[in-house]
């Protein structure tokens, strides 16, 4: 559209200057005229269903629909006339003629395009006598979603979405004329990775989230911007407050550069855990085999005592912010412990040593190869990204060999290689094969900052040990943040038989995890809404982490556990600034990465089957939050149905 | 002009058994497609349908040939559609043409998707039309084992395959894109646009829907050269046209007229009013279109004075209305219609339609409201042209036409004032 020649259009005595084609509802926008839409979104285009965006354009004889007119030279437009008002204000009254009315108990009262336009262009009173038809309310449209039929204004945003964003097609518009309904094409729930996308596409009150539903007036929520950390995505979110909890999760505009104006269903709607009261909220020492509850100045004397005791190890940092990553590193290795890892799975590496691409380039690219796990587990709106490039003619393969990468690279060009950052890619020669291609290429971890961790240094240099060797022994105590291996690790059993020969294992996480349950100490760590820092998403951008809600008692965050670690370590913190400047340097580095560093030493479990990591609605967090449970996807049944399910911590 | 029928796709019907293709092509049937495709080139078909000055007999009376023209030359495959989901209140000619005369729909099928340079024509019959369906695939049959449909037509390497696709009873259907979406197995709902049909029609193609006897007329117009078709009617309505006549008549049926006949004359052809009674109203082009008065039952039925009388002639569905009529649940049954028929896509469409079908109802219950009557006037009136097809737009001719005539009928139906003393 930007090669199109400029056109001049005059929208209500402004002339305007757009590329030829442009759609004049787009057009208004430049002169901040806003003109009313219901069904028209930028993201799919016009549909032509509500008749709001009626506009007078001077030589056609009817109103025209702004969100179908392509902009021609020379064409002189009107939004704001008498015509046009009457046109607006017949279809609200249309409307409200069989609208229920019930903005008192509406979820998207105050929030709700149909109020605003009632309230611009509506009449204030009707001449419908008659009884309003009556549908379903409260229809159960899945796991996620509810369905009021009698709000519905037949937009068929979520249709739409269903069918052109999420590649899903499981909505579809029942029946026809004025008893047009929303639902499945197979009666079947609707659920999907993206389902919670359409309460917000919806402009009225019909498609409303379970986990919002009744819960608060919009104007009565606090507002926190923050970065999603459920996923490596980096996906900006509005986090809306009220009664210190969590309300509901938004997205932040439709053009975000990251998550394009959408959020998967696990960023959206995975935030019960933190009212959960499974929440450990004072440290646990374990005594006789049975955890006791002591004070924070004791564990931190303990901890102490174990790390000076003899070697040690720290393992974690995906899971932490920046700040913290790099706290990690330095009072561990200050205090002389050079065993420091994040990966504390099957991952290898988080940064790409191919070229560093955005998501723009990922949507544009004309090959996606994929590489082990699914992106749409791993990083789901990065997979909408996928989607996105196929719509616009891309191919997309999974490979596995590099004879597969050879033959899917034949002619091709604009190639975008997606990874879990797994040896065994490299192991077999899959990403040699693919390197000639020079792709861009996208590493979905497993933890969510992964990448930060590593540009941070929690790596194991020399001839510090990995994970894996500290747990193959010789370690005197071990600190775990954030990472629960006895769960998501390859080989979690050998984890928990390895942990159990360690004399003191520390583990900060939110929960009692399977890995904690193990530890000698539990430390209460404060969750992601629950502290402020920074992240770094999948593709390099440094991402700020902002609080919004505040923290149980007695929990404190890895940040300040490190503090006061490192006050028992007597050991030297570096100031704020100093710390600030060393997070955004090493931030800014963190795409130079490359295959020499020795962190690829073979890892003997690479070879072992490894089961699939269900990310999305699998077990961590999600565990502890019984609305998301209903997300759980069903398990696999069969003859392959003795494999269980390996969830990463969330 | 006189009253008098002029029967030409309608010849040898009630005569002749038409469906056998030996008796179809004993009477000269197919020799038209056959020298279409020897002789003719595409351009050569479009030149006579242009200078016969044949329009769409569907209902929007577009001149064919100028439809045909806008096809672009993209590469694509080019489709020719056959409308045959004839669902307009009124409206009958269709069914009778698929189920008496099959091969002559069939031949003009053929010479439409020639005359566009398709290799690929469809037919979308209204469900409801079985007879008429398992009739014309017999037909297609007949036509296939002739050597009439299929690869290298005559010898010449002209291939051309007619698919025949049945509705499932939706009158939005045969509205031309819903037709589209349906027969590519879509929700019948109509598309928006631009982009057209002639640009991006079937599965994306260039294509043409024609209505069935918009394309029998082909037929004729080759046989008898462009200049005899268009030797009848009036100045921009050439031709012949064959009206559904129905209502209070003598004799309800299809008749085929050249255009320009009178109102009068085709009651007359039509035998008459029933029982001596009196002609008040007629609705001239189907259920979309509003009823036109005593002042106009002189003017010619050709598509500029009917539209100079304020109706169309549409598809030439011919309703008589006498002085009995009641116009109030006519009215109600009109709007009844295209609500209940409304995809629901659209706003004005799915909501006014039902709003003023609801008030109707109670209007015919007697249970008016004096404010309704400008109610249904301001509704009415202000959804026509707000909608994204022309089904929106058609409930408010009727409606508008016999609210103005007819008023009394209306007020009378208003609920009395009732003391609650």
């Amino acid at each position: 559209m930007s090669d199109a020649p400029l056109v001049t259009v005059t929208i209500d005595g402004v002339a305007v200057q757009v590329p030829k084609g442009t759609l004049l509802v787009e057009a208004a926008k430049q002169i901040k005229q806003e003109i009313p839409v219901y069904c028209y979104h930028t993201k799919l285009g016009p549909a032509g269903l509500c008749r709001i965006c009626l506009v007078e354009i001077e030589g056609m004889p009817k109103l025209q629909i702004a969100c179908n007119t392509a902009c021609t030279d020379g064409m002189v437009v009107h939004t704001q006339n008498d015509k046009v008002d009457t046109g607006r204000s017949m279809v609200v009254e249309l409307f409200l003629v069989n609208h229920p009315l019930d903005c008192p108990i509406c979820d998207k009262g105050g929030e709700c395009d149909l109020q605003d336009y009632a309230m611009a262009y509506g009449r204030g009173a009707s001449d419908s006598v008659d009884g309003k038809t009556s549908k379903p309310k409260g229809v159960d449209l899945g796991p996620t979603i509810v369905l009021d039929e009698e709000r519905c204004v037949v937009c068929q945003r979520c249709v739409r979405f269903d069918d052109i964003i999420a590649d899903e097609s499981q909505l579809v518009l029942k029946d026809r004329g004025y008893k047009d309904m929303i639902a499945t094409a197979t009666g079947q729930p609707y659920h999907h990775n993206f389902t919670g996308n359409v309460t917000e596409l919806c402009p009225v009150g019909a498609l409303t989230s379970k986990a919002y539903r009744f819960k608060s007036r919009p104007w009565d929520l606090a507002r926190t911007q923050t970065t999603c950390t459920q996923c490596p995505v980096g996906c900006q979110t509005f986090v809306d407050t009220r009664f210190g909890g969590v309300q509901r999760v938004m997205s932040v505009e439709s053009d975000d550069a990251i998550s394009d104006g959408w959020l998967c269903d696990r960023g959206r709607y995975n935030t019960g855990f933190y009212a959960s009261r499974e929440r450990v909220t004072q440290p646990l020492y374990k005594k006789d085999g049975a955890f006791v509850q002591i004070g924070w100045d004791d564990a931190f004397a303990l901890w102490a005592k174990a790390v000076k005791a003899g070697e040690s190890g720290a393992v974690g940092g995906g899971r932490l912010t920046n700040e913290e990553a790099y706290l990690l590193q330095h009072v561990f290795r200050a205090a002389g412990v050079a065993n420091v890892d994040w990966r504390a799975g099957s991952q290898r590496v988080a940064t790409p040593f191919g070229r560093n691409g955005s998501y723009t380039d990922l949507e544009n690219a004309k090959l996606v190869l994929i590489v082990g796990e699914t992106p749409a587990e791993r990083a789901p709106v990065m997979d909408l990204r996928v989607k996105k490039a196929a719509r616009k003619g891309a191919r997309v393969v999974a490979i596995s060999t590099a004879a597969d990468a050879a033959a899917a690279l034949q002619g091709a060009t604009a190639v975008a290689l997606i990874w879990d950052g797994v040896n065994g890619a490299l192991a077999n020669g899959v990403y040699d094969a693919v390197a000639i291609a020079n792709p861009y290429v996208y590493i979905a971890s497993e933890q969510p900052n992964a990448r930060g961790a590593e540009a941070m240094g929690v790596l194991p240099e020399g001839s510090a040990k990995t994970f894996d060797a500290m747990l193959a022994g010789g370690v005197q105590s071990l600190s775990l943040f954030g990472v629960n291996p006895v769960l998501n690790h390859p080989d979690g059993v050998a984890v928990a038989d390895a942990l159990a020969k360690i004399p003191f294992v520390v583990v900060s996480d939110l929960f009692l995890t399977e890995t904690a349950q193990l530890a000698t100490l539990v430390l209460p760590a404060k969750g992601a809404f629950e502290k402020s820092g920074t992240t770094i998403d999948l593709v390099g951008d440094l991402l700020p982490v902002n609080q919004s809600l505040d923290a149980p008692e007695g929990t404190l965050s890895d940040f300040e556990m490190l503090i006061g670690l490192a006050q028992h370590l007597e050991v030297d913190l570096p100031t704020s600034e100093s710390l600030e400047r060393a997070v955004v340097e090493a931030a800014a580095k963190a795409g130079l990465s490359s295959l020499d560093s020795g962190r690829f030493a073979p890892d003997a479990r690479d070879d072992m089957a490894r089961k699939p990591t269900l990310l999305f609605a699998g077990g961590g967090t999600a565990a502890h939050d019984e609305r998301i449970a209903a997300l759980r996807p069903v398990e696999p049944s069969g003859p392959t149905g003795s494999d269980e399910e390996v969830a990463v911590e969330a | 002009m006189a009253a008098v029928v002029t029967p030409v796709l309608t010849a040898g019907i009630g005569e002749a058994d038409l469906r056998d293709i030996a008796i179809y092509r004993g009477r000269g049937g197919y020799k038209q497609w056959e020298r279409a495709v020897r002789e003719l080139k595409p351009a050569d078909i479009q030149a006579a349908c242009d200078a016969s000055g044949l329009r769409g007999r569907g209902g929007a009376g577009f001149p064919t040939g100028k439809k045909w023209s806008f096809l672009p030359n993209n590469g694509k495959p080019r489709y020719l559609v056959c409308n045959c989901d004839e669902a307009e209140p009124g409206t009958f000619k269709d069914h009778m043409l698929l189920e008496e005369t099959p091969h002559l729909v069939l031949e003009g099928i053929l010479l439409g998707a020639y005359a566009i340079n398709s290799h690929h024509a469809f037919i979308y019959i209204r469900g409801e039309f079985k007879a008429g369906y398992a009739i014309f695939m017999a037909a297609l049959d007949e036509a296939r084992k002739a050597g009439l449909v299929g690869k290298d037509l005559f010898g010449t390497g002209y291939d051309l395959e007619v698919t025949v696709h049945r509705g499932a009873g939706a009158y939005i259907c045969g509205e031309e894109t819903g037709l589209l979406n349906s027969l590519e197995g879509k929700r019948g709902e109509p598309r928006l646009k631009p982009p057209f049909p002639a640009v991006e029609g079937l599965y994306g193609a260039p294509t043409v829907v024609n209505n069935v006897e918009t394309l029998a007329y082909l037929v004729p117009i080759l046989e008898k050269g462009p200049e005899w078709y268009a030797a009848v009617g009036t100045e921009r309505s050439k031709g012949y046209k064959i009206v559904s006549i129905s209502g209070h008549v003598n004799k309800p049926g299809n008749y085929e007229i050249a255009l320009g006949t009178t109102v009068n004359e085709l009651i007359q052809i039509a035998g008459g009013m029933r029982e001596g009674r009196k002609l008040v109203a007629v609705q001239p082009g189907g259920g979309s279109s509003a009823c036109i008065f005593e002042e106009h039952f002189d003017y010619p039925y050709d598509y500029e004075n009917i539209a100079k009388a304020g109706s169309m002639l549409g598809s030439g569905a011919f309703l008589a209305f006498d002085e009995t009529t009641d116009f109030v649940a006519a009215a109600h049954n009109m709007v009844r219609f295209f609500a209940h028929e409304s995809c629901g896509q659209c706003t004005p469409c799915r909501e006014g339609g039902h709003w003023l079908e609801t008030v109707l109802r109670r209007f015919v219950e007697g249970r008016g409201l004096m404010s309704d009557l400008d109610m249904m006037r301001r509704v009415s009136s202000t959804i026509t042209g707000l909608n994204l097809c022309a089904l929106g737009d058609s409930i408010e001719p009727f409606l508008k036409s016999v609210l103005n005539r007819f008023p009394a009928q209306f007020e009378a139906r208003v609920l009395k004032e009732t003391s609650n003393v």
